[in-house]
């Protein structure tokens, strides 16, 4: 996808900024997403992990995103500047969560005569 | 058992000298967040919805003890996730307890009979086992049958070993005020030293026009299920805030009154929105623009908020504001609130036919499933 990206983006949407609010609008849908995205940088390089920190400033210089990568504790730093777009490539871990969700998919094991309904956690393994 | 006197001495002489020393913002409760796993999956639960590499992380005791130190509020909170799924939860007790701090370990409890052999009572810790109403409403709450009673079966091994336990409730729109108060009965029995209440709030939602609607609703629930309460239930709760709750009192945010560190850092601007990390608590302080948050600001992910971490803060403020504060707490401590209305339509209702009937508060309009 190029251009203007919808504010909740799905898994698999590669987005390229195509000017400075594209490049914005793009790192707030990251900071929403609940799942890994790889960042690729103007120097081709591609950092895929999760984006739990956006610093937006006047400037794409002075402005910063945080990524912990997957396996590691550590938080890397990337200006704005140097992002040429993000691929939201991770699971989104909210997908089908709702709450909403879960009262319909209960109302109808229920109706279906079924015991010991439960959501799972995800298995980390 | 009554709250310690030495917990409520060590809680006013902090907010005392606080207000001694001029500080506009303080914090009251820490909210650390050692993990972000859980071993229930409770739908639409914004705690755990993040990649398996985030969920698989633990924070070190030395990071705990680090934010504690640097925050230097009086009591801490350790919700999560599940916090007894960290496998060094009992150090970062026996750290904090070193340190004096008033524990509120959260937990859902599932795993809490297998796990207390790991602590000792104190007189600060106190376990907060998550239970969200009676047998059918807590376990359609969590999102899995059976988990209530071994809720209950914990706490009553907890307390029998001496262990101060309190109950949180989040309370969600749609909630039968018969059963809640019938809840309150059977917590009480357990032996429990007190109670915690809270709306529950999807704040993720987008704004619509039923907002304030919502918030009367809140309103008109809590009535319902504190007005002619009985002598016997005790709440661990603010008296104003559970004022604020019926709709008594109009309270404004404070959201750093219970600032949450989890594994990002200290998450801007409370525990119930995210809207990015400071590094340190200074940077938090001073940092965040403030005034873009709270009901009173405008902004619509605060519009039906209610929650304790943004208003129990400013209650407890209250309370040692002045005379007329603390005179208003000790009112509200005694008061049963009688109320004549509260008692006519709590009798006129009938049960909720079903408890999936319930929504989020904040969820927007009610969704009907049958």
């Amino acid at each position: 996808m190029t251009g203007t990206v919808q504010r909740h983006a799905s898994q698999g949407v590669v987005w390229r900024a195509d000017n400075e609010a594209d490049l914005r609008e793009g790192i707030e849908a990251a900071f929403d997403y609940r799942g890994d995205v790889t960042l690729l940088l103007k120097d081709g390089t591609r950092v895929e992990g999760y984006l739990f920190d956006r610093r937006p400033r006047p400037s794409l210089e002075e402005s910063l995103v945080r990524l912990i990568p997957a396996g590691r504790t550590e938080k890397l730093v990337f200006r704005y500047a140097d992002i040429a777009g993000i691929e939201f490539s991770g699971r989104d871990m909210a997908a089908g969560r709702r709450w909403q969700d879960w009262v319909r998919r209960y109302a109808e094991k229920k109706a279906a005569g079924e015991t010991g309904i439960r959501l799972d956690p995800e298995r980390l393994d | 058992m009554a709250i310690p006197i030495s917990q409520m001495w060590t809680v006013a002489a902090y907010v005392l000298k606080q207000k001694l020393k001029g500080r506009r913002r303080y914090p009251l409760v820490l909210m650390l967040e050692p993990l972000f796993r859980c071993n229930l999956a409770c739908a639409g639960c914004g705690k755990i919805q993040y990649p398996v590499h985030i969920l698989k992380q633990n924070m070190p005791p030395e990071e705990c003890f680090r934010a504690v130190d640097e925050c230097g509020a009086p009591i801490v909170s350790i919700p999560g996730g599940e916090p007894l799924l960290h496998p060094q939860i009992h150090e970062i007790v026996d750290g904090l307890i070193a340190r004096k701090k008033y524990i509120y370990l959260c937990t859902n409890a599932l795993l809490l009979k297998e796990k207390l052999h790991l602590f000792r009572p104190s007189k600060y810790l106190t376990f907060s086992v998550h239970l969200d109403g009676q047998k059918e409403h807590h376990d359609f709450s969590v999102c899995r049958e059976g988990g209530y009673e071994i809720a209950v079966e914990a706490i009553r091994e907890a307390v029998r070993r001496g262990f101060r336990v309190t109950t949180n409730t989040t309370l969600f729109d749609g909630a039968d005020p018969k059963s809640v108060r019938a809840f309150f009965d059977e917590m009480m029995d357990l032996g429990v030293e007190g109670m915690m209440l809270s709306p529950g709030y999807a704040y993720e939602k987008a704004p619509n026009q039923e907002l304030w609607l919502q918030r009367e609703r809140t309103k008109k629930l809590f009535r319902l299920i504190l007005s002619n309460r009985k002598k016997r239930w005790v709440f661990n709760l603010s008296p104003l805030f559970m004022e604020f709750l019926m709709g008594l009192r109009e309270l404004s945010c404070t959201p750093w009154g219970m600032p949450t560190y989890n594994l990002f850092g200290w998450q801007r601007p409370c525990y119930v929105q995210q809207d990015g990390y400071a590094e340190s608590f200074r940077e938090l302080l001073e940092e965040t623009e403030w005034e873009r948050y709270g009901p009173e600001s405008g902004n619509p992910k605060c519009a039906n908020c209610m929650m304790h971490s943004g208003f129990e803060a400013t209650a407890v403020n209250h309370t040692f504001s002045g005379w007329r504060g603390f005179l208003d707490t000790i009112r509200a401590t005694f008061s049963l609130y009688p109320d004549a209305q509260a008692a006519e339509d709590l009798e006129r209702m009938q049960p909720a036919p079903h408890p999936w009937e319930l929504v989020q508060i904040g969820a927007g309009p009610r969704e009907k499933t049958s």
